[in-house]
C-alpha cells in the first residue's frame, strides 16, 4: 500500500531547507487570506502551482483528486450561504457571493495544493528538523512526526479489517444512517485494539534505541541555507508584504458583498 | 573484562493485573560472547525475560518484579532503559512496528543520534551496519517499501550500529519465509564469531537454533533445563513435552532404537549413521505408499475453485499475479506456499472475491466471483485472517462467533445450535461466554475459525494460520483443519512452515513472482529441492535427508514405514 505521500525525487524544491518551505508556505497563507476577490489571488495561486510544477508533486493532487473535487463543489455552494451580495443571480446566489466563494474554494484548494508540495518534498523527519529549529522542543518534535506516521500505518490496517470484516458478511453500504454506523463498530474496535498493540511496541522499541538518553542529541541530518533558501525567502518577503500592503490600501475586495 | 554477560539471580516477575506471575523464579548466567537460544511454550516467559535485559522490565511495563539482573555490571534496577539500550540492543518481533523513519538511512542513525555520537561517527556506523546486513543499496530507501526479511534486517542493523555489546531478539524470523529466515540466521552466525558480542534468541523453529552454543528451555514461568545445543535436541521427548518441535531426523532414529547420546541432528550426519546402519528403504514399500496417496487424490474430480489467467494489478501499478491457471477440488488440502511478496495472499484473496481479477477470471462452483460478490460467495467459501486481531471485536466468544450468521439473519435456534457445533470443532466447547481479547493468541486463533466455521462454509482458507503459536499449538489448530478436510471440507492454506506443508498438505502450489513456480503433490514439490530454492523455499531437514537417500519421504513416521 503507498499512502505516503513524501515523493523521493531531487527536485530544486526538495533541495530547499525546509524552514525555508515551512516560511513560504506561511507567506502564502497570508498572501491569500486576505483577499476576497479571486483575481487578486491569481499571482500567489500561479506561484504556489510552480512550486508543485518544479516539485514534480502532480501525481500526489492527482491521488487526492476526489477530495479535491468534493471540496470544490461544496466550498462553491456553501459559501454562498453566508455572505450576500447586491447583484442576484439565482436562488441565493449573487454576483458578488459568487465570485466570493470561489476565492474562498481558491483558498482552501491553494492552501492544500502548498501543503501538499510540503509534504511531497519534505520527509517526516526534516519537517520536524526545521520546527526544531525554529525552537521546537525535540520531544514534541517528535511525537508529531509519530502521529504523522500513524495516519498511512492505521489506515493500512483499516483496510486488512474491513476485508476481513466483509469476507464475514459484514455489509457497510446498506441500511440507513444509524444501522450503517453501528456496522462500523466491527471495523473499529480492531482497529483500535491493534493499535494500541502496535504503539505499545513502538514506545517500548523507542525505549531500547535510547530515546532521551542524552539531553543533548545529534542530528544526522542536516539542513543548511543555502544563497537560493535567502533569495527565495527575500522574495517572498517581498510579495507578502506588498499583498499585505495592498489589502490596507483597499485593494482585493468585492464592493457590495455584505458578510454576516 | 568481565567474563559473564548476563547474571540473573532469582528473578520473578508478575504483570499487573495478571494472576499467575510469568517468570516464577529464573536464575541464568550467560558468558561473554556466547550465543544463546530461549526455546519453550507460548506464555513461557521468554519474552519477559528478554524485556528484563535493558530494563523494560521493571521500568516500562508495570508489575512486580523480584530478583537481579546485571547486565555487564549494570543492575537493571540502577539504570534507565535508555542507559541500558547503550549495552544491550533489542530486535522485535513485530518488524512493521520498531521502524521509525521514513528512510533506511535515518533508520539506522536514529540509535546513535539518542547517543549523541558525533555525525561523522554516525555516517561510518550507518555504512557498517547496512554492510553488515547486506542492505547497502537500500539506504534511501522508504522502510515501507522492503519486504518482510528486508525490514528485520533494517531492525537488525539498527540496533547494531549502536554497537551494543549483547544482542537480544525476540523471535525475529517468526513472520518470514525460509531463506529470509535463513539470512537473518546467517547474519546470527556471523555476529556470533565477532566474539565481543553476546547474542540471546528466542526462536521457536528448531532447524535454525543448531549453531547456538546453548538452548535454555522455558515453560510456565520456569528455566525447565539448559545445557548445550546438542545435549537438548538430542532429548527429543524433552522438547516435545514442553512445546519445542523435535527434529526429525533424531526423532526417526530414535525410533530405529538409537541411544539418545548417539543421535544424530543434522542431514550429513544422518546420512552418515543411516549408511554406517547399513539401512535401506524398500521400493517396493515406497512406491506403495506413492500409488495409494494417487489413488486418494484420484477420487478429488469435482473442481470447486477455477482460475483461468488470473491477472491481478493494484492501483498503484503493481501486478501482484501474472496469468494465474489452477484448479482446486473438492475435498482437497492445499498448501500455498512462497517467499514474503510472492502474491500468494492475494491469489488466496480472489478465492472469496475480496479482490477481483483485473484480467481472466475466477470461478467459485463455476461461477464468475464476480457475479457473486463477497456477500453470496462468504456462504461458500470461509477467509480466516492471519491476525485473529483484525477481525475479533465482541465481549464474548458466543457473539464473535455468530456474528456472520446475525448478519445473514438467521433463526435464533439454529445460531445456537452452529456457534455450539463450531466451537466443538475448534475445541473451544463450553466458551460462550469467555471474552475473547483476554485469551492466548492460539485461542483467539481458534476463536476466529469458529466464527468463519459457523457459516459453515464448504471451503475454509487460512492465511498464515501457524504463525506465532508454539509447536503444540501448530499443531493442535492443523490436526482440528485436517479433521475438518477428512470430515469434507476443502481447506487451502497460505504458510511459511515447511513442516506444516510436509505434514499436512496434500497439494502444493508455489508461487514466485506472482506466478504458479511449481505445483504437484506434496511429496512432488518436497522432491525438487533446487527449484524450491530459487522460490526462496527448503524442505525441512527431514525431506532433505530423504530426498539425499533417494526417496522423498514427508515425516519420520513414513519413513519407518517404508523401511525394508
Amino acid at each position: 500500500m503507498e499512502t505516503e505521500l513524501y515523493l523521493d525525487y531531487n527536485t530544486v524544491i526538495h533541495r530547499l531547507d525546509p524552514r525555508t518551505k515551512l516560511i513560504l508556505f506561511l507567506y502564502a497563507f497570508i498572501g491569500l487570506v486576505l483577499y476576497e476577490h479571486p483575481l487578486w489571488m491569481l499571482p500567489i495561486a500561479i506561484l504556489i502551482l510552480l512550486q508543485t510544477a518544479l516539485a514534480r508533486a502532480w501525481i500526489n493532487l492527482w491521488r487526492l483528486r476526489y477530495l479535491l473535487f468534493l471540496l470544490t463543489v461544496w466550498s462553491l455552494v456553501l459559501w454562498n450561504l453566508f455572505v450576500a451580495g447586491d447583484t442576484p443571480l439565482f436562488l441565493f446566489v449573487s454576483k458578488e457571493s459568487l465570485l466570493f466563494s470561489i476565492a474562498r474554494t481558491m483558498l482552501v484548494l491553494l492552501m492544500i495544493i502548498a501543503g501538499v508540495n510540503l509534504i511531497s518534498t519534505t520527509r517526516n523527519e526534516e519537517l520536524v528538523l526545521g520546527l526544531i529549529k525554529f525552537g521546537l522542543p525535540y520531544r514534541v518534535g517528535f511525537a508529531l512526526s509519530t502521529s504523522l506516521r500513524l495516519v498511512p500505518t492505521t489506515a493500512d490496517s483499516l483496510q486488512t479489517i474491513a476485508q476481513a470484516q466483509r469476507s464475514r458478511g459484514l455489509d457497510l453500504e446498506s441500511g440507513n444512517v444509524l444501522e450503517r454506523l453501528r456496522k462500523w463498530l466491527p471495523l473499529l474496535i480492531p482497529v483500535f485494539i491493534t493499535t494500541i498493540r502496535s504503539t505499545n511496541i513502538f514506545g517500548m522499541a523507542l525505549e531500547s534505541k535510547g530515546f532521551g538518553a542524552r539531553p543533548d542529541r545529534t542530528f544526522y541530518l542536516q539542513t543548511e541555507m543555502h544563497t537560493i533558501d535567502w533569495v527565495l525567502l527575500i522574495l517572498g518577503g517581498i510579495i507578502t508584504v506588498t499583498a499585505v500592503y495592498l489589502n490596507i490600501l483597499g485593494y482585493g475586495s468585492i464592493p457590495g458583498l455584505h458578510r454576516f | 573484562m568481565q567474563e559473564l554477560a548476563v547474571e540473573i539471580q532469582d528473578l520473578r516477575y508478575r504483570y499487573r493485573g495478571e494472576k499467575v506471575p510469568a517468570l516464577k523464579g529464573i536464575d541464568l548466567v550467560i558468558n561473554r560472547g556466547e550465543f544463546i537460544v530461549l526455546m519453550g511454550a507460548s506464555e513461557a516467559g521468554k519474552s519477559t525475560l528478554v524485556a528484563s535485559l535493558n530494563g523494560l522490565i521493571p521500568h516500562y511495563h508495570r508489575g512486580r518484579m523480584k530478583g537481579e539482573v546485571q547486565v555487564l555490571g549494570r543492575n537493571t534496577k540502577d539504570f534507565t532503559v535508555a542507559q541500558m539500550a547503550e549495552i544491550v540492543g533489542l530486535v522485535f518481533q513485530d518488524f512493521e512496528a520498531q521502524l521509525f523513519s521514513t528512510n533506511v538511512e535515518l533508520e539506522v542513525a536514529f540509535g546513535p543520534e539518542n547517543f549523541a555520537v558525533p555525525r561523522e561517527e554516525i555516517a561510518r556506523r550507518i555504512d557498517e551496519s547496512l554492510a553488515y546486513v547486506g542492505l547497502e543499496a537500500f539506504r534511501h530507501r522508504s522502510p515501507s517499501t522492503l519486504s518482510g526479511g528486508q525490514k528485520q534486517k533494517l531492525a537488525i542493523a539498527s540496533v547494531l550500529a549502536m554497537h551494543p555489546q549483547v544482542l537480544a531478539m525476540d523471535e525475529p524470523t517468526t513472520d518470514l519465509d525460509p531463506i529470509s529466515k535463513y539470512g537473518i540466521f546467517q547474519i546470527t552466525d556471523q555476529l556470533r564469531k565477532r566474539d565481543d558480542i553476546t547474542l540471546i534468541v528466542v526462536e521457536h523453529e528448531t532447524e535454525e537454533v543448531l549453531h547456538a552454543d546453548r538452548i535454555a528451555l522455558f515453560d510456565n514461568g520456569e528455566l525447565v533445563k539448559v545445557g548445550p545445543t546438542r545435549d537438548i535436541l538430542q532429548d527429543v521427548d524433552l522438547l516435545a513435552s514442553h512445546s519445542v518441535m523435535p527434529l526429525g531426523i533424531p526423532r526417526f532414529f530414535k525410533s530405529m532404537g538409537f541411544e539418545k547420546a548417539d543421535l544424530p541432528l543434522t542431514v550429513e550426519e544422518g546420512l552418515q549413521a543411516f549408511q554406517k546402519a547399513q539401512w535401506r528403504i524398500s521400493t517396493e514399500k515406497y512406491e506403495a505408499l506413492v500409488a495409494r496417496e494417487q489413488e486418494a487424490l484420484a477420487h478429488l474430480q469435482e473442481p470447486l475453485i477455477q482460475c483461468h489467467g488470473l491477472t491481478h494489478t493494484y492501483p498503484n501499478g503493481v501486478q501482484a499475479l501474472k496469468g494465474i491457471d489452477l484448479e482446486i477440488m473438492k475435498g482437497d488440502m492445499v498448501a500455498i506456499v512462497g517467499q514474503n511478496g510472492s502474491g500468494k495472499t492475494t491469489l488466496a484473496k480472489h478465492f472469496n472475491a475480496l479482490l477481483m481479477p483485473t484480467e481472466g477470471e475466477v470461478l467459485v462452483h463455476g461461477e464468475p466471483t464476480e457475479k457473486q460478490g463477497v456477500f453470496k460467495i462468504g456462504q461458500t467459501v470461509g477467509y480466516v485472517f492471519q491476525n485473529p486481531d483484525h477481525q475479533i471485536f465482541s465481549e464474548t466468544v458466543f457473539d464473535e462467533v455468530s456474528f456472520s450468521l446475525r448478519i445473514r439473519k438467521m433463526p435464533e435456534k439454529e445460531i445456537k445450535e452452529r456457534v455450539e457445533e463450531a466451537l466443538v470443532a475448534v475445541g473451544l466447547e463450553g466458551m460462550e461466554d469467555a471474552d475473547p481479547f483476554s485469551m492466548t493468541k492460539s485461542g483467539r486463533q481458534r476463536v476466529a475459525v469458529a466464527s468463519v466455521l459457523a457459516a459453515r462454509p464448504e471451503v475454509l482458507i487460512l492465511d498464515e494460520p501457524t504463525t506465532g503459536l508454539d509447536y503444540s499449538e501448530q499443531r493442535g489448530l492443523m490436526d482440528m483443519v485436517r479433521k475438518l478436510n477428512e470430515e469434507g471440507s476443502t481447506i487451502i492454506f497460505v504458510t511459511h512452515h515447511m513442516w506444516v506443508v510436509a505434514e499436512y498438505a496434500r497439494r502444493v502450489y508455489v508461487i514466485k513472482d506472482g506466478r504458479i513456480f511449481l505445483q504437484g503433490t506434496t511429496r512432488e514439490v518436497f522432491s525438487h529441492e533446487d527449484a524450491l530454492k530459487e522460490a526462496f523455499l527448503r524442505p525441512p531437514h527431514f525431506v532433505q535427508f530423504s530426498n539425499r537417500l533417494g526417496k522423498t519421504l514427508l515425516t519420520p513416521e513414513e519413513m519407518l514405514s517404508c523401511m525394508a
